[in-house]
Parts: C-alpha cells; sequence; structure tokens
C-alpha cells in the first residue's frame, strides 16, 4: 500500500508548504490557522502547567465547561461527516465523489481535536490507562472510550479504503453503524444522569445523533464549497446533494430540540425549572437562530460563496448551542449553601477559550496541509493515467 | 453533655463503635443520623471537618444548609446539615469509567485517589451535591507559606499531600468518607465529636443495640430526597 502521497503528504510536497510558509505565500488561512494553533498550545501548556486551579472558570457547581462542550462538539463534527460519507455515497455517488476522502480525513481530524479538548478538560490525563486496568462495564463513559476507539479505527480504514480506489460498502456500512453507536453512547452519557433533569432523557442519544447530522452537513458544505471553488466543479450539480442533506439536517434539529424543549418543560420533578429558566434562550436561539435562520438563508441562495456562510453560520451557532446544552444542567444548583446563587453563571477563561481556538486550528492546519500536498486529488491523478 | 436514657451519648457511640469493629467488615453497615431539632446551626461540623480532612477553600464535605420550611405565614427556619449520604444505591458509582468510586462491603462509598482520572462524572451524577472537583486551591494562595495545606490529611488511612496539581488528591473528586481512617481506628467520625448540640449519630445500623439503630427505627424519620431510590445511609429526625 502506498503511504506517502495517498494516505498522508509527500515529504517534498510538505517542504513546499514550510517553505511557503516562510516566505509569507502560504496564504492567510494557513496562517490564521497557524497562529491559532500557536496561541492554542501556549493556552494548553498553561493549563497543564499552573493547574485548572488557575486557568479555568468550571467549579463544583459548573463540573463540566466549555471544553466538554468543545469535545461535545468537535465528537459531533466526526460523527455527521461519517453521516454525510454514508449518505452521500449511498444516493448522490458522482456528486460527492470528489469530496469523498476530504470529508473522511476530516471526520478523523475532528475526532482528534476532539479529544484534544477533552484532555485538557481531565483532573488527570495521565490516568488514563485505568480504562484498560480498572474498566467499569456499567459507565456509559466507559463505552464511550470503547466506541470511540472502534471509531476511529474504521474511519480511517474508510479513509485508507478511498484513497486507495478500494472502497468497500461493508466497510462504509459498519463506519455508519459505529457511528450511531458511538454517538449515542456520548448522548447517553448525559442522558442517563437522572441527578440533572437538564440531561435525564431516552430523548439525548437521538438529540445527539441528530445534531451530529446537522453539524457535520454544515462542516462538509463548506469543504465542499471550498472544493468546487479551487477545483472550478459545478456548482449546481456538486452542491446540489448538500444543500439536500442540510435540509433534512435542520428539520431532524427542529423536531429533536422542540421536544426536548416541550417535554422538558412539562417536567414536575426537582431541577425542572431550569427548562422554564432557559426557554428564552431555548426558543430564539436554540431553534429561531440555529435552526430557522439557516434554513431561510438556504432559501436565499444556493452559489458557493452563500453556502460557505451558511455552514459557517451554522457551525458558529452550533458551538454556543453544544455550550448551552453542557452548562445548562449546572443553572439550578442540586443542594444550595452558603452563598450560591439561586441560578449558576458561567463564563469560560481566556485559557478555555483557546482551547476552543487550539481544536479548530488543528483541524483547519491539518487540512489545509493535506489539500496543498494534493494528498486528497492523488486517487484522481492515478485515475486519470 | 446530650444524654440518653441517662448515659453520655458519645461514650454510648463510643462502645456501640468498639462492638461493631469486632465483627467482620461486610457484617458492618455504618449510617449516620442528624436530629435536626438538636441542630443549632453553629458549624463546628463543617470546621471540624475541614481540619480533620484539610479540605481546599472550595470543598465542603459537610456544609449546613439553613433552610426555610412551609409556607408564609406558617414558616420556620431549620438547618439541614449534608454529608456524603453514602447511599445503598448510588448513583455515582456506576457511573465511574474506572471504578475509581466504588461501594465497600461495609456500605461505605470511597474514592480511589490513585485511580481516579478527574472526569468529575460523579460529580455530575451526585443528585445531593455531594462531591466536589479538588481543582487545586489553596487558602494561602500560591505566593505564601502553605506548609499546613499540603500537610497529609489522613483520608482513607493513606498519605496524601497535597504538594501541585499532579499530587493527588488534586485533580480528584473528593467526598465525605464518614471519617473513615477514624473509624477504623476506633475513633468517632469528627462532625459527631465536635457536634455542639449532640444532633449527630453515627454508627452501625446493623446492630440492633447500637443507639443511632434505636433513633433511626422511630417514626419521625426522614432521608433526604428518598423518593429517587438512593437509599441514603444519613437519616434526618424530625
Amino acid at each position: 500500500m502506498q503511504l506517502f502521497g495517498v494516505l498522508i503528504p509527500e515529504k517534498a510536497q510538505l517542504m513546499s508548504t514550510v517553505n511557503d510558509v516562510a516566505k509569507g505565500r502560504a496564504g492567510i488561512s494557513l496562517y490564521a490557522s497557524l497562529f491559532g494553533l500557536l496561541i492554542g498550545f501556549y493556552a494548553i501548556a498553561a493549563i497543564f502547567i499552573q493547574g485548572h486551579a488557575h486557568t479555568i472558570n468550571t467549579s463544583n457547581l459548573v463540573p463540566w465547561g466549555l471544553q466538554i462542550s468543545t469535545y461535545i462538539y468537535f465528537a459531533l463534527l466526526s460523527t455527521g461527516c461519517t453521516f454525510v460519507n454514508f449518505f452521500g455515497h449511498l444516493f448522490f455517488e458522482k456528486q460527492y465523489k470528489p469530496f469523498a476522502s476530504r470529508i473522511i480525513f476530516v471526520g478523523i481530524i475532528t475526532a482528534l481535536a476532539a479529544f484534544f479538548s477533552l484532555a485538557t478538560e481531565m483532573g488527570r490525563i495521565d490516568r488514563m490507562y485505568n480504562f484498560i486496568l480498572s474498566p467499569n462495564p456499567k459507565s456509559p463513559m466507559f463505552w464511550m472510550g470503547i466506541w470511540y476507539t472502534c471509531y476511529l479505527i474504521i474511519i480511517t480504514w474508510e479513509y485508507i479504503n478511498i484513497q486507495t480506489n478500494k472502497h468497500s460498502s461493508r466497510i462504509m456500512w459498519g463506519a455508519f453503524f459505529i457511528a450511531v453507536f458511538t454517538h449515542s453512547t456520548l448522548g447517553s452519557l448525559l442522558g442517563s444522569v437522572s441527578s440533572r433533569v437538564y440531561y435525564y432523557s431516552a430523548l439525548m442519544p437521538i438529540y445527539f445523533l441528530f445534531i451530529a447530522f446537522l453539524t457535520g452537513c454544515s462542516l462538509t458544505t463548506i469543504i465542499a464549497a471550498i472544493t468546487v471553488k479551487q477545483k472550478k466543479l459545478d456548482e449546481n450539480f456538486h452542491l446540489h446533494p448538500f444543500i439536500t442533506l442540510l435540509k433534512v439536517g435542520l428539520g431532524l434539529a427542529l423536531v429533536i430540540s422542540f421536544w426536548r424543549t416541550m417535554i422538558g418543560l412539562s417536567a414536575h420533578l426537582e431541577g425542572s425549572e431550569v427548562f422554564s429558566l432557559t426557554l428564552i434562550n431555548s426558543v430564539l436561539f436554540g431553534i429561531v437562530v440555529v435552526i430557522i435562520i439557516p434554513y431561510i438563508l438556504l432559501k436565499i441562495g444556493k452559489s458557493a460563496n452563500w453556502l460557505l456562510f451558511v455552514g459557517l453560520f451554522i457551525m458558529g451557532t452550533q458551538l454556543k448551542a453544544r455550550n448551552d446544552l453542557v452548562v445548562g444542567a449546572f443553572k439550578v444548583p442540586v443542594f444550595r449553601v452558603y452563598d450560591m446563587p439561586e441560578v449558576v453563571h458561567y463564563t469560560p477563561s481566556i485559557y478555555e477559550n483557546l482551547v476552543v481556538v487550539a481544536s479548530a486550528s488543528l483541524v483547519m492546519v491539518l487540512y489545509i496541509v493535506f489539500e496543498r500536498s494534493g494528498v486528497f486529488d492523488a486517487r484522481n491523478i492515478k485515475e486519470d493515467h | 453533655m446530650e444524654q440518653f436514657e441517662g448515659k453520655d451519648i458519645l461514650e454510648i457511640m463510643q462502645t456501640d463503635l468498639q462492638r461493631a469493629l469486632k465483627k467482620p467488615r461486610k457484617e458492618r453497615r455504618w449510617a449516620m443520623a442528624i436530629d435536626l431539632k438538636k441542630c443549632i446551626g453553629c458549624h463546628a461540623c463543617t470546621t471540624g471537618c475541614m481540619s480533620e480532612n484539610l479540605t481546599p477553600p472550595d470543598i465542603h464535605y459537610r456544609p449546613v444548609k439553613e433552610e426555610e420550611i412551609g409556607e408564609y405565614p406558617n414558616t420556620s427556619m431549620r438547618f439541614l446539615p449534608r454529608p456524603c449520604m453514602q447511599c445503598d444505591s448510588p448513583t455515582c458509582t456506576p457511573v465511574c469509567p474506572v471504578t475509581a468510586t466504588y461501594k465497600r462491603d461495609d456500605g461505605l462509598v470511597v474514592i480511589d485517589y490513585n485511580k481516579c482520572i478527574g472526569c468529575r462524572y460523579c460529580i455530575v451524577a451526585c443528585p445531593y451535591g455531594a462531591r466536589s472537583a479538588d481543582s487545586g486551591h489553596y487558602y494561602t494562595g500560591d505566593f505564601h507559606d502553605k506548609t499546613y495545606e499540603v500537610e497529609n490529611s489522613g483520608e482513607y488511612g493513606k498519605s496524601f499531600k497535597r504538594k501541585s496539581h499532579w499530587h493527588s488528591p488534586i485533580g480528584n473528586a473528593r467526598k465525605c468518607h464518614f471519617c473513615i481512617h477514624r473509624v477504623e481506628k476506633g475513633e468517632l467520625t469528627r462532625c459527631t465529636t465536635t457536634c455542639l448540640g449532640g444532633a449527630t449519630f453515627f454508627g452501625d445500623i446493623n446492630d440492633p443495640e447500637a443507639l443511632i439503630t434505636k433513633l433511626i427505627s422511630k417514626l419521625n424519620v426522614f432521608r433526604y430526597r428518598e423518593e429517587l431510590g438512593t437509599k441514603p445511609m444519613v437519616y434526618y429526625i424530625t
């Protein structure tokens, strides 16, 4: 199996990119993402060197903050890429083909970026080996670890198959089902927490899958729009599947967000007042801004540039929506004592924000370097010959 | 001194404890009872616990809640101390991905500081807010003498010094463990001994002769958020 130039960039191509960076010819997006990676690494180093007490604003009242939200966000992006890869191959083979390797590659690197963020949240990341030495099969988090490993293996396999022109339907179907299991397990991690009414719901695993589909559609639309512009492909022909999938994603997100809010509002359990507290945000932001406005935007235009904007809009709003979901559960303390506020507010620290920048920049840098090195088009070149 | 049937309650509980310790561990069932009529909200248990376990500024194993009960005009105030409930069906142990927190055969829910990865899932899962994350805060900050704060707390009968954020229990989840390091040496929990009103009772509820067993067998006893099905081992007497 040919590794360099097909699966990863060739040394000469990498050196050329490095030279371009040194000579100021690398383009604004690569410089911006390298800068983001640099300041992100600074923040991550600070978190590990100085410790959580001095860098992170989570507390006993808000034990999970922006880093967990970012982890979930990138994990869902990765799942979404796998879903789009599946539906793309299944229903839009010709239109989807130029983007297949790019999208599954982004699926891999967003999963890695998710871990990147998660690592900074753990109190003792150096003890992760206990997942193997001392596993707890009752824990959704344990199963998430198992499924995640399987997921990474199979989407890497799918990437290899696509790049080596040996695409296998079995692996594609396997990747799809493992993605469903992995990310519904991630949903169950929150959905099974009976002490937090905001999370506790059988809807949560399905919610995660539907939102994954939407965010994945938005990211893949961005990739498709950029590729169409770069390769001067037929916009109408190649972008049509992404518009269709985005509309389906928005519809699914609307259904699940609406019912999650409505069912939450009807609860009369201790702590269920959190649904009333967050109702305005859930409706105005969680439904109108995150779902309705993107749908209207999709109706307005269908050009590559416009779809790029719509994709970025959905991705930006989804990051806030993930943070609202994770942090929302902690708005009402389960046991209020001393000077604890009645409604808990959480503002991420600069270091936590920079972890988001680091994760996003990691994805961007890897994608741009692979794209510039011609890895994604290696298959097409071989076919031409 | 608070008395029960003419005897000092601390002496009775001490005798009960010695009797319990003679039994095999799996035959014991540690529990706590708190008489809310006797609790005066002095927070002696909270501060006693803090000095016993050398807890950092943001961690209280046993806070005391001041709550208003009833509806106006028929309202009254009460103090509700909240240790870890040492639930018989805990929600925190099944979620731990690495079995760092588990229920011992004497019913105590404990944390293995050497195993905990600091994911905080147990903190999210506890319906009583009884768990905390030790992020590494010190009362004296970074640039002062922290000698006292890095002392060995002796929790779980082991040596843990909070020297830096790479030293447990910093980075771990922490919670009340019924002062098991004291109990196994034949001493009552610190909150029991420091309680000014004699409101806190501790002992083995598998022992029908123990003071705590007699107290919780009365009608005026409730367990906090019992409807959750967690079967707490802390009983409140009203």
